[in-house]
């Protein structure tokens, strides 16, 4: 496990004790002799890590993408048959929102959305707990995730059309498979990397195998499961453009579709600028999420 | 190039058919694909006399219909005439059950053939040399194949690109100089004008029919007694659909195209005279032979196995459309 990360005063300790006096100085020529502290023992240690957070510093890249178009529409230098400038698409946003189109494709949406997120968080959470503890589960489980992870949802629509018919179920059943996927993933994979110190630990202890399940297993698979969460609920909103294709009366991927078919390119980037916020909110809650859960973690983010 | 070519099972159906029911019997269900019928007989009222159960789908074009028929999840679908010819050349036992025209097919024709901005096509004649969108199994790709063949091109005097129509595929892959021509259609010819008209884009008449609307059915379903008496009723609710947005145009734009789809009043407006009147006629000898040669000509172009187009037409249905708009 490495420290290096923790140099921000709150974990010093162990580094102190094991290496600092053995690091250079920033900056600093002067010879070094094993065990001689450097010259100037009061100036400031490099910080190897990226540093101190920045207030609002994840919303600081997409504030730059906004103003990037907004001077390019001002400045005329995007063609608006290329990418309509913000002030068209913020009328059109008008225009969807005040005859009620917006709000009532969104609402269908999310309910889609979120009953597919929630069944493949539960489905995909069993299959990676399943087989990232059991080799019988890995043996059954792992592979018919890799072939659904392989192969293209847009090409199982047929089946899944087949087997469930073209309503709501079919709908669902696509986004929870799609979800199922970064879920099962991470948490599998973090339940492997769990450090082999810890498994030892426990024995030590004599722990029972539930207590070792409950107190070092699954708190070691929060992160793996976190990040497979990051991507889920992303992906189950993207997933909308593709099952709403299907016999939809509504829906902000029937709204794009609807527009592509008539040419209505601003329609389509409202779509698409409602999906950038959705990503972005939905990661960040899950992003505070993480905070939370994982407030015992010493690691660069911190 | 290896295609699928139709196997005998066109030849065992077309025995004659058992007679229609009289009635509907009771329990019957329909699941119709046909959104801008569902929409017309909502704003006419027509809707509350349908006599039986019908589950409404928003399928439309023939890729989705013919997949959802595969699926078993829709008994009827409204197209032109080019994906029931292709569907049974895929194995897929579909017959024409209703058939509608505009009333001035050359003077309302559904597409124009988009320009690329900068290339000079004045006639279909300037198509030679030409890289042209091509869509096979869509109507659009059927009409490049006759608009060559009324030039008197053959496939060869031009480059075919094989892109599929879907949503504005067309006007973006002319606007950016991916093909020099392609049809488009409804309200993206207006935009397509509108959009690229300053950089030079234009388009031409074909002077060809383009009109054919059809209702459509998988044989299972119309070998099923009671969902074939269905379909029979449907059909002639459909043709007074038809009727009732001849005679409402103003109600037409807002409740359909404004409301329902989304556009804007000028657009609806824009539609609505582009599509002009469609009528239903009561005999279909005419369009069976327009589908004949359609099917040959596509059966020489694309390499499938040419059959006839009385196949695919259930003559059981012929005479309703008509008869239910005569009897008001």
């Amino acid at each position: 496990m490495t420290y290096l990360g923790s140099i921000d005063g709150r974990g010093p300790k162990l580094l102190e004790r094991e290496g600092a006096t053995n690091r250079p100085a920033p900056r600093s020529f002067e010879p070094r002799h094993a065990g001689i502290a450097p010259a100037s023992t009061t100036r400031k240690r490099r910080r190897l890590g990226p540093g101190p957070a920045i207030p609002f510093g994840l919303q600081i890249g997409p504030l730059v993408l906004v103003l990037i178009w907004v001077a390019g529409s001002g400045l005329s230098l995007i063609d608006p048959r290329v990418l309509p400038s913000p002030w068209a698409i913020a009328s059109t946003f008008g225009e969807l929102i005040a005859d009620g189109r917006l709000q009532s494709n969104f609402l269908t949406s999310s309910v889609r959305a979120l009953l597919g997120l929630g069944f493949g968080i539960a489905i995909g959470l069993l299959l990676a707990i399943a087989s990232g503890l059991s080799r019988v589960g890995e043996a059954l489980i792992d592979g018919p995730i890799q072939i659904k992870r392989a192969v293209p949802t847009l090409a199982m629509i047929p089946l899944l059309m087949l087997w469930l018919g073209i309503g709501e179920t079919m709908k669902v059943t696509i986004i929870t498979l799609g979800v199922i996927v970064p879920i099962y993933m991470h948490t599998h994979n973090a339940l492997r990397a769990i450090d082999e110190r810890y498994v030892e630990l426990a024995e030590t202890l004599r722990m029972s195998q539930r207590d070792f399940l409950l107190q070092v297993v699954l708190p070691g698979a929060v992160p793996g499961f976190l990040l497979g969460l990051r991507f889920a609920v992303t992906l189950c909103w993207v997933s909308l453009v593709v099952v709403e294709q299907i016999n939809a009366t509504s829906g902000l991927g029937y709204m794009i579709e609807l527009a592509r078919s008539y040419g209505q390119t601003q329609v389509i980037i409202v779509g698409l600028v409602v999906y950038a916020f959705l990503g972005l909110a939905s990661d960040g809650i899950v992003r505070l999420l993480e905070k939370r859960l994982l407030s015992w973690r010493r690691t660069l983010a911190h | 190039m290896i295609m699928p070519v139709a196997s005998g099972n066109i030849a065992a159906r077309a025995q004659e058919p058992a007679p229609l029911l009289a009635t509907v019997p009771p329990g019957t269900k329909l699941v119709v694909g046909d959104p801008q019928t569902k929409v017309a007989l909502q704003l006419s009222g027509l809707i509350d006399e349908i006599p039986f159960e019908i589950e409404w789908t928003n399928l439309s074009g023939g890729p989705q219909t013919s997949e959802a028929f595969r699926a078993r999840a829709l008994d009827v679908g409204s197209v032109a005439e080019i994906p029931s010819i292709f569907a049974n050349w895929n194995d897929l036992p579909v017959r024409n059950i209703a058939y509608r025209e505009r009333e001035d097919p050359i003077g309302h024709p559904i597409y124009r053939f988009g320009i690329a901005p900068g290339v000079e096509v004045k006639t279909l004649a300037d198509f030679r040399g030409k890289r042209i969108a091509f869509s096979p199994g869509q109507a659009q790709g059927a009409l490049v194949l006759r608009a060559l063949q009324a030039a008197g091109l053959a496939k060869t005097d031009v480059t075919l690109v094989e892109l599929p129509s879907t949503g504005d595929a067309y006007p973006i892959a002319l606007a950016s100089h991916q093909v020099d021509v392609a049809p488009i259609g409804g309200v993206l010819i207006r935009r397509y004008l509108n959009q690229y008209g300053a950089d030079g884009a234009t388009v031409i008449e074909h002077g060809l029919r383009d009109d054919p609307s059809h209702l459509y059915a998988p044989q299972w379903v119309l070998d099923d007694p009671a969902k074939a008496a269905a379909l029979a009723v449907y059909v002639e609710f459909w043709a007074r659909a038809t009727q009732w947005v001849n005679d409402n145009p103003e109600a037409w734009v807002e409740g359909y195209y404004v409301k329902d789809q989304g556009l804007n009043q000028e657009d609806g407006e824009y539609l609505v005279e582009l599509t002009g009147k469609q009528i239903v006629p009561a005999n279909w000898d005419e369009v069976v032979a327009r589908h004949q040669k359609t099917i040959d000509l596509l059966a020489t172009e694309l390499g499938y196995e040419p059959y006839s187009a009385e196949q695919i037409f259930d003559r059981r249905f012929e005479p309703l459309g008509a008869t239910a708009l005569a009897a008001r």
